[in-house]
């Protein structure tokens, strides 16, 4: 773990120290060769349990892919930025970097911790680089506003679940993860104590995000750099589904009631926000709310709790992390070239971009769940898991996963297909960084399709 | 008992949240009858208190509304006067083309706020923008198809203008379209043109005829066909039209559909220049514009606008903004180095009033020597005036009217023409800008092929304000459909100027 976690943070000794002209290459190679050493986390020998133990951190077969994930997407987020980022002076480049590089440490403290309450202060921590980011470096007057939306629907959800955590370290007398699955259950019988079954979650469902606490996740991806937003959507939202995993061990034997409308919400959103996807205009709006819809496939998962369901939760937290990302890297190169994010004024781009365009072509299929890609893997395991559970949840998911394909392609269709405007001739062609940024996209979401083991979440 | 009452509206008059000053009641009981006054004013009293209250409580209640989130209060004071920092389309130029364009891309954007658009106008009084300053015609009598096309199309609109913008709640717009026609006049020399701009004119689908010298005198009393040898009546939809009225009705349904007004000037681009080499081997700076910089009225203070696409619609000003990116400033011999052919050219209009005038079907009326009138209003008053020879043109530095033109260049014609303007007073004259094409005095419609992303619709040289409707359409379909799909106005591209091609109308004004 320490392996990981000091070249981590002397990264940011690199990155302040370093010459202005080797900041770009430098980082970036320290950051893949960080990632490249995490890769091993996923050799479990120890078929259960703990991997890699200390007191405070340790590795499981939960928080391993979305580890990898997290410090995966360093390189990448640099890698993205560089653009962008080329005009600003070197101390605020470095500044930027340094702020990718702390939510990247947080991250791996939140998923590597064994204490409820590291995760907590880890979870809260990533609030901060995250704003700074997307205040600071969005592009317009309304990011004041998204920060604003970003932070406090995150807050408001977690001061319970603060209370909640100090409660169960009373409680049960620890808040260790390694100890609480074997502690004696909590005496879950009050009108108080659903409401710290909602305390618990609620922090972890905004996060997620659920449907009907959404509305700061369009505004925050919207606003944010292209960092941000890739941060946002791989990883950041995949704590809150994390969280969830982790906690609801100890929140039995409410859930199997308490669920049900949270359950609904989310199966509702999916559809909601894939018939919001059919009309929108900006490129980044319709990702955004892509997002929102597949994570309310993973939170109605975890809700359910069970084997299959956590499984197909991770593998789409995996895997929607990877397509997501890339969707915004694509929708970025278009930013770049054309100053707009309105899908009308860039079309018909497959004619002048064609490698570009068979990007786009792979991450809309990755997005629309096509086999044999691990998106589909996850979400056909939680559909499977949800009809099980209740045969109505078909009805919601069958239409979900319906329009899901249909905006899916209507984004390609928009943007690569059609008659090509005449302003759009004279654009940049594609940069080898831009090729490079999404093979190192899509390249791990094939590869998983040959061994979806690493991100089963369960021994083999 | 009624004293004591009175002692209790003194202590309690002001509300005791106010701090307004404790002032005495006047509703002294004198008696016991008072007709004209309410006996009792202790429930007067309480009322009063009430609605103090409940006064302070609205405005408690209006400063918590404007806190919360969702009100536009912000702690960071921004001038509000400012346009947004992105914009997916920035139109310069407020005038009838401008807003045309805006209202038409706002028509075919096909999901509600799929564009942002707006609009900079440096000066919201339009005190020297064409549009308000035109004599309002509408004609089709052109002899270039593209140009006869625009003018149907265009008056096609306005005839039905409430269909297209009307807005709800508002007053449905009166353009005070006047059909009276046009009648141009032809001596020996030019009849020929005439009759083949004729013929092409009803080919494509004006309702012209063409009018022997008798034919006038018969139809027209007024008019002397001394010299004249043939004439030129546009039947339907022709005449006039108050251009202010149309400017407004875009501006307003545009304004209603989602685009932001700006006022402002823009004083520079932010642009991206790549460098290709063209296959003869020659080195062409082909620039993007990143944003445009928009400077606010009196003030240093400016607003880089980011945007994907810029529309010049500035008019007569429209060189000036190109040369801000540096079109026509390279040597003459390469594509950059041609200007944009677009100058200001400065017309007189006087107003004169003459009640034993033509009478109130009168054509709008244009002499082969240049002269023309039209009525203007019901009251015996016209507007008259001329285009200057080309080596006399007027200074273009301001707006002041030359009285001398009138009386040595536009009088003796029309005294000619028109023997009741023999007795007539000058009551009125205002001077305005030709966008004038220097090129070949029609329209330029489409990219520039130096500049990605800018997008031309300026040169009307006169007959913009006609053609607004039909150009606004056209320009919103070359940026959002990628070409014309109405009115294949092809023509009107660049490409003429780049090859030297002139499209030249036989007969301007």
């Amino acid at each position: 773990m320490l392996k990981i976690l000091i070249p981590t943070v002397m990264l940011v000794v690199t990155t302040w120290n370093v010459r202005a002209k080797w900041l770009w290459p430098a980082t970036l190679t320290h950051s893949l060769l960080i990632s490249m050493l995490s890769l091993t986390w996923f050799a479990h020998t120890s078929e259960t349990g703990w991997k890699s133990l200390n007191s405070y951190m340790a590795t499981d077969l939960i928080s391993t892919p979305l580890l990898v994930l997290s410090c995966w997407l360093l390189p990448i987020m640099i890698l993205a930025s560089q653009n962008h980022l080329s005009q600003e002076p070197a101390n605020r480049q470095r500044t930027y970097i340094s702020l990718l590089i702390s939510l990247q440490i947080f991250l791996i403290l939140a998923f590597s911790s064994t204490e409820i309450v590291l995760f907590f202060l880890m979870f809260e921590a990533t609030l901060i680089p995250t704003l700074m980011i997307i205040t600071r470096w969005g592009s317009q007057a309304e990011r004041l506003n998204a920060g604003t939306y970003f932070l406090f629907y995150t807050l408001a959800g977690s001061l319970p679940l603060l209370v909640s955590i100090l409660y169960i370290q009373t409680c049960a007398g620890t808040t260790s993860l390694l100890i609480l699955h074997y502690a004696p259950a909590l005496p879950m019988t009050s009108f108080a104590d659903k409401l710290l079954w909602a305390g618990c979650l609620l922090a972890f469902l905004v996060k997620m995000p659920l449907y009907g606490i959404h509305l700061w996740l369009p505004k925050a991806h919207v606003e944010a750099p292209i960092a941000g937003s890739m941060v946002l959507a791989a990883v950041l939202l995949k704590l809150g589904g994390y969280g969830m995993m982790r906690i609801m061990v100890i929140l039995e034997p409410l859930t199997k009631e308490l669920c049900y409308p949270f359950i609904i919400l989310a199966l509702w959103g999916v559809i909601m926000t894939g018939s919001i996807c059919l009309r929108q205009t900006d490129l980044k709006s319709l990702i955004a709310y892509s997002s929102v819809g597949h994570m309310g496939l993973v939170a109605a998962a975890i809700l359910i709790q069970t084997p299959w369901s956590f499984t197909g939760a991770l593998i789409l937290m995996i895997a929607h992390g990877l397509t997501s990302s890339a969707l915004f890297c694509l929708a970025n190169t278009n930013y770049e070239r054309t100053h707009s994010r309105t899908m009308l004024l860039a079309r018909g781009l497959q004619a002048i971009f064609p490698l570009m365009a068979s990007w786009w072509f792979l991450a809309s299929l990755a997005n629309l769940a096509l086999p044999p890609l691990p998106n589909l893997m996850g979400e056909l395991m939680i559909v499977t898991s949800l009809f099980n559970w209740s045969w109505f949840t078909l009805l919601l998911t069958g239409a979900g996963t319906l329009i899901t394909a249909g905006y899916s392609l209507y984004m390609f269709l928009m943007t690569q297909r059609g008659p090509l405007p005449v302003h759009i001739l004279g654009l940049e062609p594609s940069h080898s960084r831009e090729h490079l940024l999404l093979t190192l996209h899509l390249l791990p979401l094939l590869l998983l399709i040959m061994k979806p083991e690493l991100i089963w979440g369960w021994a083999i | 008992m009624s004293s004591w009452r009175r002692l209790h509206v003194k202590a309690r008059t002001g509300g005791f949240l106010s701090s307004t000053p404790v002032t005495p009641r006047h509703t002294r009981l004198r008696g016991p009858f008072m007709p004209c006054q309410s006996l009792s004013t202790g429930r007067s009293l309480r009322k009063g208190f009430i609605k103090d209250l409940e006064n302070q409580l609205s405005e408690m209640k209006k400063k918590a509304v404007d806190a919360l989130p969702g009100s536009s209060w912000s702690p960071v004071l921004i001038n509000p006067n400012l346009p947004p920092e992105r914009a997916d389309i920035v139109i310069v130029g407020g005038g009838v083309i401008g807003w045309s364009i805006a209202y038409w891309l706002k028509q075919k954007e096909r999901v509600r706020g799929g564009l942002r658009v707006i609009v900079v106008e440096r000066d919201p009084t339009y005190s020297r923008a064409s549009t308000v300053l035109s004599a309002g015609g509408i004609r089709q009598q052109f002899s270039l198809l593209e140009n006869i096309h625009l003018s149907l199309a265009s008056a096609d609109f306005m005839r039905n203008i409430n269909d297209h913008l009307f807005v709800l709640k508002e007053d449905p717009v009166d353009l005070q379209f006047n059909h009276s026609g046009y009648m141009f006049l032809a001596n020996e020399q030019v009849a020929h043109i005439m009759e083949e701009n004729y013929r092409t004119q009803r080919s494509a689908g004006a309702e012209v005829s063409l009018l022997s010298p008798t034919q006038v005198k018969e139809k027209f009393p007024w008019i002397n066909t001394d010299g004249v040898a043939l004439a030129s009546y546009g039947l339907e939809n022709e005449g006039w039209f108050d251009p202010w009225s149309l400017l407004n009705a875009f501006r307003r349904k545009a304004v209603s559909m989602g685009v932001v007004q700006c006022c402002g000037e823009v004083t520079g681009f932010k642009y991206k220049t790549n460098v290709v080499n063209s296959v003869d081997g020659e080195q062409m700076f082909i620039r993007r514009i990143q944003s445009v910089k928009v400077q606010m009225p009196n003030s240093l203070e400016y607003q880089p606008v980011e945007c994907a696409i810029v529309v010049n619609a500035a008019g007569a000003f429209s060189g000036k903004l190109a040369e801000m990116l540096g079109i026509g400033s390279s040597p003459e011999d390469s594509i950059a180095g041609i200007p944009l052919p677009v100058e200001p050219r400065k017309r007189y209009i006087y107003v004169v009033h003459c009640p034993d005038g033509p009478g109130l079907d009168t054509p709008f009326l244009i002499d082969y020597s240049g002269v023309y009138f039209r009525r203007e209003g019901l009251g015996g008053n016209y507007i008259t005036g001329t285009s200057p020879e080309e080596d006399e043109e007027p200074d273009t530095s301001n707006l002041d009217v030359d009285h001398e033109f009138f009386v040595d260049k536009v009088w003796p014609s029309l005294a000619h023409r028109v023997p009741a303007f023999e007795k007539l007073k000058v009551t009125s004259a205002w001077a305005g800008f030709y966008d004038y094409n220097t090129f070949d005095q029609n329209g330029i419609i489409g990219v520039h092929p130096l500049i990605n992303n800018m997008y031309f619709a300026t040169g009307f040289s006169g007959h913009g304000l006609q053609q607004s409707p039909a150009v606004g359409r056209g320009v919103a379909e070359l940026i959002l459909d990628g070409n014309f799909r109405t009115l294949d106005l092809s023509g009107l591209s660049f490409r003429r100027i780049l090859t030297q091609e002139p499209m030249l109308e036989r007969n301007i004004v």
